[in-house]
């Protein structure tokens, strides 16, 4: 079963079975991809693009298999649209400063969505006050779906770039990132999607979308953590300026001038994370081997069961109710303060987050400090979410 | 009893559906909010000091039961005691909540002593902490604090 390739779900926590339902703030890896990391150190541990000798060929080999699988995985044309990164948050400052900060003028208009990860807020504000442009944000509903209607208002002509998550973090929202990019291309609006919730889940065609640049985070995905990719168009790439100087990033450096290596390697100065990159190709390999439209159905279940059991709680009040979702369940228990929840269902061994989930204006819309939130992955079990709403009960006993 | 038990002690639980001098007051002298952002947890204190004596303490806000506790038994403790007097409990408190902890904690602390099995769970301190650091923000005329 494949809830055995990954072996940090099979613990005890406070004498209880470990259930792991914090996948949203970080994925288990499976073996191969640990195993993956491992080999690099083990066996072709070496600089990347630098030496001649056989070591530092075989981990060049292996980084670049990574950028294939991943562009992939996420059908992008070539892997030369991948840029390998930190994470979907030095994917999102990337663009910021490279891509948008040249083209804002006093008073242009940046577009993004009240559902965004504060990853996907604070790089944009940063480039507001570089520039003196302005947010502004599509609205969302109770159900925390995003409001399409005064789409056409909202995208002026001083809009210069939107940028809008895929799949909401907190929520669970899947959100029509194609047709807003139809939308927003209709008026010449160039646009990021924010794919941090969405490759772990299902299924992503950056060309399908459309969309201009794509985030990718390694850790969310069963990869390695400190791992990422940002997919761009080849055309936008090539015409940015490097985001970080140093070596690996230029093709020739004198004390004049610098002449800039050609892209990706233009965006990838210095040394990388190169097991990093190399586990997160496995977990891409990991994923399409498992099939994404398998992960989805087994998901689909999961959140059919756990949305009804949580219904069946009295006083637990969930937010986020889309209709198209991930597993994800964002809720509160009347009379019971989110934190106390997480410290006592943590006793049974229940690992889930509480607090804003980075994503405080979601909470500002409720009116509501923060939530619990129980994140699912296809490797959870119903059981696992019988023990949740166990733990759960006698939350609310101790309290009642 | 089980920590966990301990940690949610009957004083603990009934200070949280109860608590004491609850409510922005009509009047006060002296505010603070405590604020932790990521956890969620809000404590206004309120103090009234006349003289160098804190006459009333009140607090408000939203947080979990471990920091609404903490705070009403904090403000309990802390009326009709001089400022100098509240700083010295506050940094007792403190030292109960450290890895070296407090002798004579109940002769020193009256009921709050009985937070010490927070320390159990060492992400929860901080929780424990806010309302006294807020307390602390308030005499010294600073308008916020934080233990995060
Ligand atoms: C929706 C969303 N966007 C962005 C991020 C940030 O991603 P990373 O941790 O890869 O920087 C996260 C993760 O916390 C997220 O959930």
């Amino acid at each position: 079963m494949l809830r055995e390739a990954f072996p940090c779900l099979h613990q005890q926590v406070n004498g209880k079975p470990l259930v792991y339902f914090d996948n949203a703030a970080t994925a288990m890896r499976p073996q191969v991809v640990i195993d993956a990391v491992n080999d690099y150190y083990c066996h072709h541990n070496a600089n990347i693009h630098r030496g001649v000798h056989c070591l530092s060929g075989r981990a060049t080999d292996l980084y670049e298999q990574a950028r294939g699988s991943l562009a992939r995985l996420i059908n992008a044309p070539s892997p030369d649209n991948l840029i390998f990164v930190r994470g979907c948050t030095e994917g999102v400052n990337l663009v910021a400063q490279t891509f948008v900060k040249e083209r804002l003028q006093p008073g242009d208009e940046i577009l993004i969505s009240h559902l965004e990860h504060h990853s996907n807020i604070v790089p944009w504000q940063i480039v507001c006050q570089q520039t003196g442009a302005k947010l502004k944000i599509i609205p969302m509903n109770d159900q925390g779906e995003l409001v399409l209607d005064n789409l056409d208002q909202l995208m002026t002509e001083r809009t210069k770039f939107m940028s809008v998550v895929h799949v909401s973090n907190a929520l669970g929202t899947i959100n029509p990132v194609k047709e807003l990019v139809q939308k927003a291309h209709a008026k010449n609006i160039p646009v990021l999607i924010d794919g941090a919730q969405a490759t772990p889940h299902l299924k992503v065609d950056v060309q399908d979308i459309g969309c201009d640049f794509y985030t990718v985070s390694g850790h969310k995905m069963y990869g390695p953590t400190g791992s990422g990719v940002l997919y761009g168009k080849a055309a936008h790439l090539d015409a940015m300026p490097p985001y970080h100087g140093g070596g690996e990033m230029i093709s020739k450096v004198t004390f004049e001038e610098s002449i800039y290596n050609k892209v990706p390697a233009k965006f990838e100065a210095g040394t990388p994370n190169i097991a990093g990159g190399i586990g997160l190709g496995t977990a891409a390999e990991f994923i399409m081997e498992v099939g994404i439209e398998q992960i989805g159905a087994r998901e689909a279940d999961l959140r059919q069961y756990t949305e009804q059991a949580l219904n069946g709680i009295e006083g637990l009040r969930i937010f986020g109710t889309a209709k198209h979702k991930s597993p994800v369940f964002s809720f509160n228990i009347d009379g019971i303060h989110p934190h106390d929840i997480g410290t006592i269902i943590d006793h049974y061994g229940v690992a889930i987050r509480t607090g804003h989930h980075c994503t405080m204006p979601i909470f500002q819309f409720f009116d509501v400090p923060g939530s619990c939130r129980a994140s699912l992955a296809f490797y959870n079990t119903e059981q696992e979410v019988d023990i949740l709403v166990e733990s759960l009960n006698q939350a609310k006993a101790m309290f009642s | 009893m089980s920590d966990l038990n301990k940690l949610y002690k009957q004083q603990v639980l009934a200070h949280n559906k109860n608590p004491k001098n609850y409510g922005e007051p009509d009047h006060w002298s002296h505010h603070a909010e405590g604020l932790n952002a990521i956890c969620g947890d809000q404590v206004h204190v309120y103090l009234t000091i006349v003289d160098d004596t804190i006459q009333t303490a009140h607090f408000a806000g939203d947080s979990c039961a471990i920091s609404m506790a903490s705070a009403s038994m904090m403000t309990e403790l802390i009326s009709n005691k001089t400022i100098f007097e509240a700083l010295h409990l506050f940094a007792s408190f403190k030292q109960l909540m450290s890895a070296e902890g407090l002798p004579n904690a109940e002769q020193v602390l009256g009921p709050v002593a009985c937070l010490v099995s927070v320390k159990k769970f060492p992400s929860r301190i901080k929780s424990a902490l806010l309302c006294w650091y807020a307390m602390n923000a308030a005499i010294n005329g600073q308008a916020t604090a934080t233990t995060e």
